[in-house]
């Protein structure tokens, strides 16, 4: 072992943390350095006050006040938290009363209104039926207009030599014509009207051709 | 609920976030005496030691969560928030240390040997280790606490090494430069005349 070597690893010499060759190298090179031996001297006595200095503040403990600050300490931050829990679950059952209250009214109204929409005659949105001639929405090609028509099977009469169409396939639409303008599907007009203009609903089949007619309630009345 | 003595800090932290005093307390008792000696070593100053002590126990009380028992054990974590606090302090008030503090410190701990001793190897006994008090806190921070974790508080290198949260060969290599420091001073103030030591007080 050198002087350097020394220095770095033999002020350990007797401690656990240096192992037993390092140990031995150690004591035998301070037999033959007293350069050395001197300053492993000069550190034992160090260790030996620094272990004095240790001693006395050995047994020192924080003083028994700042135990009582932290409990203190401890207590409220403990009501802190529980209040805040209080408050954020009361909050919280707040908004969840008022969501169900809001969510409540919402469906209540929807269901209104879903009522009286059925007590509304005629023109309405309504979905396809599951008889055979049931309407849906359409576009009319010819007027451009788009109609909804009642699903009322029974307004529609069926035209000669014609069918009634599946449900899906089935599309009404609504049409100005000329009262004269009906003879030409098969039906028969009163020729003292036979010059007015109507509105009629066309029972449409895939094919394009209308497959049934009906005469609004009120065209009904003024052609009667 | 009973503290059993064999109770894990783990499971005394857990009470004592789920507001169990007792568990805090307990906790606080373990631990407590460690970190004010090391602080007050590191410091030199009880004041110092005790708001540093007070801080990392807030902080426990406050933000318990901070502490994650995958990374190792509340001892280490207590030990590495004093050191922060300590080393915040140093910066603050970077010569923070008082002889007199000291001394009473070592009279209230020793008073039988305060009594034994003759007034003259009393001085001389005292001087000594003020001189050495003074050398410790002259050294740098990092190998003020090695000294300070392996020397005065006769540490293993190996807990040193886990309280300061650094491999082995770091402690052992500021080790070495703390105690060369420290003897190259103290050799430096032995030769220095006695006036020059009353001067530095």
């Amino acid at each position: 072992m050198t002087c350097e070597e020394f220095a770095i690893a033999g002020l350990d010499l007797g401690s656990p943390e240096q192992d037993g060759p390092l140990q031995r190298a150690a004591r035998e090179h301070l037999r033959e350095c007293p350069h050395c031996a001197a300053l492993h001297e000069n550190w034992l006595t160090l260790r030996q006050d620094l272990r004095g200095l240790g001693a006395e503040t050995a047994e020192a403990e924080t003083p028994s006040r700042v135990e009582m600050r932290l409990r203190q300490e401890f207590r409220r931050h403990k009501t802190v938290k529980t209040q805040r829990a209080a408050f954020v679950l009361g909050w919280g059952l707040a908004a969840a009363a008022v969501l169900t209250f809001a969510f409540t009214w919402m469906n209540w109204r929807m269901h209104r209104s879903a009522n009286v929409a059925d007590t509304q005659p005629n023109v309405v949105h309504a979905p396809a039926s599951n008889t055979s001639t049931a309407p849906r929405p359409s576009t009319d090609s010819d007027s451009g207009e788009v109609l909804l028509a009642s699903n009322n099977v029974g307004d529609f009469t069926l035209l000669p030599d014609s069918m009634p169409p599946a449900p899906e396939d089935a599309t009404i639409v609504r049409v100005q014509m000329q009262r004269a303008a009906l003879a030409a599907l098969g039906l028969t007009v009163n020729e003292e009207h036979a010059g007015d203009w109507i509105q009629v609903d066309l029972l449409v089949g895939d094919d394009g051709l209308p497959q049934a007619v009906r005469l609004p309630q009120t065209v009904q009345q003024s052609t009667n | 609920m009973q503290i059993q003595a064999h109770e894990t800090d783990d499971a005394l932290l857990k009470r004592a976030a789920k507001g169990d005093e007792r568990a805090f307390t307990e906790l606080y008792r373990r631990h407590q005496a460690p970190l004010y000696r090391f602080a007050v070593r590191m410091t030199g100053s009880s004041w110092a030691a005790e708001e540093i002590v007070q801080d990392v126990f807030m902080m426990l009380v406050r933000e318990p969560k901070k502490y994650d028992p995958d990374r190792g054990t509340l001892g280490a974590f207590l030990y590495g928030v004093t050191r922060n606090r300590i080393m915040k302090h140093l910066e603050r008030t970077p010569r923070d240390f008082s002889l007199d503090d000291a001394g009473d410190a070592c009279r209230e701990s020793h008073p039988q040997l305060h009594e034994q001793m003759t007034p003259a190897r009393w001085a001389e006994l005292r001087e000594r280790r003020e001189q050495v008090r003074a050398a410790v806190m002259d050294l740098p921070s990092e190998f003020r606490e090695a000294i300070v974790l392996c020397e005065l508080e006769e540490m293993s290198y190996d807990e040193a090494a886990r309280a300061l949260d650094c491999p082995v060969g770091t402690i052992r290599s500021r080790l070495h430069r703390g105690r060369a420091l420290l003897l190259a001073k103290l050799e430096m103030l032995r030769d220095t005349p006695k006036r020059a030591n009353v001067g530095r007080r």
